[in-house]
């Protein structure tokens, strides 16, 4: 480390001790505002009436608030459908990825393999990296060879092993959180690996198991690629997929398209406040805690 | 990793402590099996009761049921699909024809194809801009906003909103800003300008509108990690720098930022790899066009094997693609590396 260069005893100093919270606080609002406003934008847009809509200037809010838009979403726009579809995939890749996920994470943080080891936990952050461009031709072509294509199946098995390396990668350090002792205690009390495992170990890794799935989830609900490809019809297109084909169908009906956006948006918001503290553990790795 | 080590837990009940050449009994098998051998032969140490040679053969058993079902996700649709990613790259898939193997024509072609070249021009700048721009507002955002205040929790999942709803969404919430007819921004634009602008059907507003969704999607993920990073700082160097005292520029300059590197890095090397395959946004706003002009190379491989039906190219250029992700990744990881020897 080279040594600090020469420092002036500034005398801005009382100066900047003064403006310093209103510099603050200016910035801190227009932050929230620029983030905000587009959101309350979609919001408010999506509670007009087709007409005031296109109103010259833009009305700052509804002047008569309807819910015409959400209502002919759910009954001409089939995304009632949609919904249901994003629910059954969701839910059934998480379920599936953090129940492998969790086994797989317990065994690299319980058992001593060696350089097998590093190996792995290579392997599982190199799955992460690689992006979805590159396999998504051969995953297309595989499952339309097993006709998987536009039926559940397909989009969560792809979901799946999406979401595996990520659960493997934050359940490994949860459960290395946890004291082995309490394990041997109840081996010594006659416990077997798999129970321990069970009435031990599970319990006690409730909050990284709830957080790690909560955010599977938000990821897993958003993806649009391979939804894209992999689905089509309201058969199994997700929500997503639903959405953006409205937009393609609606191209002026900015009304529908904006309500569309806050029935997508809802379900999430009320899950990312629940795991605020571990979203950017998450989004990292784990890289930083 | 050093956590990782001393958590072996096959010791049997009752055994205080692993025995010597037990910690390594998973993977040294053959070992295992030669003390076995000794054990049944009665010369069996007493540290060792009678039950341990059932567990510890059970071990290996158990490891790989726990381990199998993820290992076999991962090799059927990762490593199987990166490998027929390679092979099909060398096949012709054109409409009306057999499939057949052509050996690496698709790669001659793709060097050639002046449109190939053109997005990734596209997606080299979008990256760079973005990222860029994200990191230094993020960071401003993060120095400004390091010490503890009022409502920060809620201030915080505020800010988290742009990067937790779906992408798609993201592309609805600025479709409807753009737009000429209804958009919130184009009409300022009309106040200050007099007439109202079409933003994404200007072949040279299309990009830089598509970057500044990009930005506004995800600043928040380097202010919330450069936001981390910093407050899990040591404090005691500040201290010693503000007794000394250092103004706010060299504290940073020689302080903060050298010791923040490890989560720079991670934090640009995320970002740069999402925004270089970035899909959803530009998919939902415009389509890769007006003609070309925000045509990412995600886009264009979608475009050629789902479109156009050419899964032989478009497999040659996501290969080529991955490859291009590897150096970028393990170029932004060295040049930011390489700083800190600098410093």
């Amino acid at each position: 480390m080279e040594n600090p260069p020469p420092v002036h005893l500034s005398k801005s100093k009382s100066h900047r001790h003064s403006s310093w919270p209103v510099f603050r606080l200016l910035l801190l609002v227009s932050a929230l505002g620029l983030t905000l406003v587009p959101v309350y934008w979609m919001i408010n847009t999506s509670l007009k009436t087709q007409v005031e809509v296109f109103a010259s200037p833009p009305t700052l809010y509804p002047q008569k608030a309807v819910l015409e838009n959400y209502v002919s979403l759910f009954t001409r726009r089939n995304l009632g459908a949609y919904l249901l579809n994003s629910v059954i995939i969701v839910a059934g890749s998480v379920s599936l990825a953090m129940a492998m996920g969790s086994l797989a994470a317990y065994a690299l943080a319980r058992f001593h393999l060696g350089h097998l080891q590093e190996r792995i936990s290579f392997w599982v952050l190199a799955t992460r990296m690689i992006p979805p461009v590159a396999i998504v031709v051969p995953i297309f072509l595989m499952l339309q060879y097993l006709g998987f294509i536009n039926k559940y199946p397909g989009l969560i098995l792809v979901y799946t092993a999406m979401n595996l390396p990520f659960v493997v990668w934050m359940m490994r350090s949860f459960f290395q959180e946890i004291p082995v002792d309490l394990e041997e205690a109840a081996m010594v009390d006659g416990a077997t690996r798999l129970r321990s495992f069970w009435d031990i170990v599970l319990p006690l890794a409730a909050p990284g198991l709830v957080a790690t799935a909560i955010f599977s989830v938000i990821v897993t609900y958003n993806e649009f690629f391979f939804a894209l490809i992999l689905t089509s019809t309201p058969a199994a297109a997700t929500l997503p997929v639903g959405t953006a084909a409205l937009i393609g169908k609606t191209q002026t009906l900015f009304g529908e398209m904006a309500a569309a956006g806050v029935v997508a948006t809802i379900p999430l918001i009320a899950f990312a406040l629940l795991v605020q503290r571990h979203l950017v553990r998450g989004l990292t790795m784990g890289a930083v805690k | 990793m050093k956590e990782s080590h001393p958590t072996i837990m096959s010791g049997p009940p009752g055994t205080p402590g692993p025995a010597p050449g037990w910690s390594d009994g998973e993977v040294n098998t053959s070992a295992d099996s030669l003390a076995l051998i000794e054990g049944e032969g009665g010369q069996a140490p007493p540290q060792r009761p009678e039950v341990a040679p059932t567990r510890r053969r059970r071990v290996p058993l158990i490891l790989l049921a726990l381990l199998a079902p993820t290992a076999l996700f991962a090799l059927a649709l990762t490593i199987l699909p990166l490998g027929y990613a390679v092979v099909t790259s060398f096949r012709s898939f054109r409409f009306g024809q057999p499939v057949a193997f052509i050996g690496l024509q698709n790669y001659f072609d793709l060097f050639r194809d002046s449109n190939f070249y053109r997005s990734l021009g596209t997606t080299l700048t979008f990256t760079i801009v973005a990222t860029t721009v994200e990191f230094i507002l993020g960071m401003m955002l993060a120095l400004l906003l390091k010490e503890e205040f009022r409502w920060q929790g809620l201030i915080r999942s505020c800010l988290m909103i742009p990067m937790v709803v779906a992408p798609v969404v993201v592309g609805i919430v600025w479709r409807l800003l753009y737009s000429s007819d209804v958009g919130l921004l184009s009409y300022g634009v009309q106040l200050m300008m007099g007439h109202p602008i079409s933003v994404l059907s200007n072949p040279s507003l299309a990009l830089p509108a598509i970057i500044l969704v990009d930005i506004w999607e995800w600043t928040p993920f380097m202010f919330l990690i450069l936001l981390a990073g910093i407050q899990s700082l040591p404090q005691e160097p500040f201290e010693a720098a503000r007794v000394d005292g250092a103004g706010p520029w060299s504290t940073f300059r020689y302080l903060t930022l050298p010791m923040l590197r490890p989560v720079i890095v991670v934090a640009v090397l995320i970002r740069a790899l999402d925004a270089f395959t970035v899909f959803d946004q530009v998919f939902v706003l415009t389509q890769g066009g007006p003609g070309m002009a925000t045509e990412v190379s995600t886009l264009m491989v979608y475009k050629t094997a789902f479109r156009f039906s050419q899964f032989g190219y478009a497999a040659a250029m996501a290969v080529t693609l991955l490859i291009l992700v590897l150096f970028l990744s393990a170029a932004i990881s060295r040049s930011l590396q390489g700083q800190v020897r600098q410093v």
